[in-house]
């Protein structure tokens, strides 16, 4: 049976020709990865076995055997990690996986132009990751404490007969509640607007639960950002800044990169 | 040390990884539709989503050799030649 392709990312052709790639194995451990050329574009390859690696037993593995993502996960990251160090790279997501060579040329060739354009758009750019993560209830304290609509509640209920004080005092809590959420909201695309003043272009993803990240804070905002080299540090410099200015009410920023593209590369 | 290059040099954990690539961002679709991105990652052990990934990246860095059982199999053969011993291990 012929063999599967994994696919880790595109290159321009100009830049292999002047690099040799580093030598290590694919993604199955044994075989060595290799590059498959068409014209300005160069695919990053290895080989796969089909008994090995069918849809159902990567989906299997996916779902059921966490040591398996983790090794995989890791192994095609670093992979891009170490592409990304020589080569202006667009990523492949992880697991994209072709039935033939013949198959993924005929795929790539029908994206010729988008992928093209990628590359002089991350030419000279970097992609950075920005998550944000307040603690509630230090924010919480300092709504119920500070917030106008809050403050009005409270006055509007003194003034109230007691019986009905209360009933309202009740729904209060549900109040700060939903001004915490507001709040949290009203920071962070202060935040993110700052600081897509230092990008190309900015994206904003989904949030991750606790039971994901395993930490105590709630992940406030999850974001990522196309900057040019020469404004990262300024970019980051904002970030501290922030963080300095807003760290003692809850909130803490957490940025990483540069990435391999993986999200900016992205035209499907 | 510039901001840039603290951060660089930042322990990333597998959750953080994930969060990238398995993103929204297919490029190019592959013939085997792999669609991680709906497994719910709430039923993955979390401390190895949050294991970091430290070591892997420094043992690739340091150009350090992996340690293989053929290393060390060629090791033992270089023991054995040493001590002049017929060799008791049947490879």
């Amino acid at each position: 049976m012929e063999n599967l392709i994994y696919l880790y990312g595109l290159l321009p052709t100009e830049e292999v020709t002047d690099k040799p790639l580093p030598s290590v194995k694919g993604f199955d451990g044994k075989g060595s990865i290799y590059t498959v050329s068409m014209n300005k574009i160069t695919a990053v390859v290895s080989d796969l076995n089909p008994a090995d690696y069918s849809e159902e037993l990567i989906k299997d593995k996916i779902g059921n055997d966490t040591e398996w993502l983790q090794e995989k996960a890791f192994h095609h990251h670093e992979m891009l990690t170490a592409l990304y160090k020589k080569f202006t790279i667009i990523p492949l997501k992880f697991c994209t996986i072709y039935k033939n060579e013949e198959s993924m040329r005929s795929t790539i060739q029908s994206s010729k132009e988008k992928v093209e354009d990628s590359f002089k758009l991350l030419k000279g750019n970097e992609e950075w990751n920005l998550k944000i993560y307040c603690d509630d209830n230090t924010l919480k304290k300092q709504v119920s404490e500070n917030n106008p609509t809050i403050e009005a509640k409270k006055k509007e209920i003194s003034e109230l007969p007691r019986g009905r004080q209360f009933f309202e005092n009740k729904k209060i809590d549900q109040l700060i509640e939903t001004e915490l959420e507001n709040e949290k909201n009203r920071v962070c695309e202060r935040v993110h607007e700052k600081l897509k003043e230092y990008s190309l272009h900015a994206a904003i993803k989904k949030n991750w639960s606790k039971d994901v990240t395993g930490l105590k804070e709630n992940m406030a905002w999850n974001s990522v950002f196309l900057i040019p080299v020469a404004q990262v540090e300024r970019f980051l410099e904002e970030v501290y800044q922030v963080e300095e200015e807003l760290g003692e009410s809850g909130w803490r920023f957490e940025a990483s990169g540069p990435w391999p593209a993986y999200h900016f590369s992205s035209f499907s | 040390m510039s901001l840039k290059e603290s951060i660089e040099n930042k322990d990333i954990a597998l959750i953080d990884i994930l969060d990238v690539i398995l993103d929204k961002g297919v490029a190019i679709k592959g013939d085997l539709v792999i669609s991680i991105a709906g497994v719910d990652l709430v039923y993955l052990d979390l401390r190895v989503l949050i294991a970091s990934v430290e070591t892997l990246v420094q043992s690739h860095e340091g150009n350090r050799e992996k340690t293989s059982s053929i290393h060390f199999d060629k090791q033992r053969g270089e023991l054995v030649h040493a001590t002049g011993q017929p060799n008791k291990w049947t490879d």
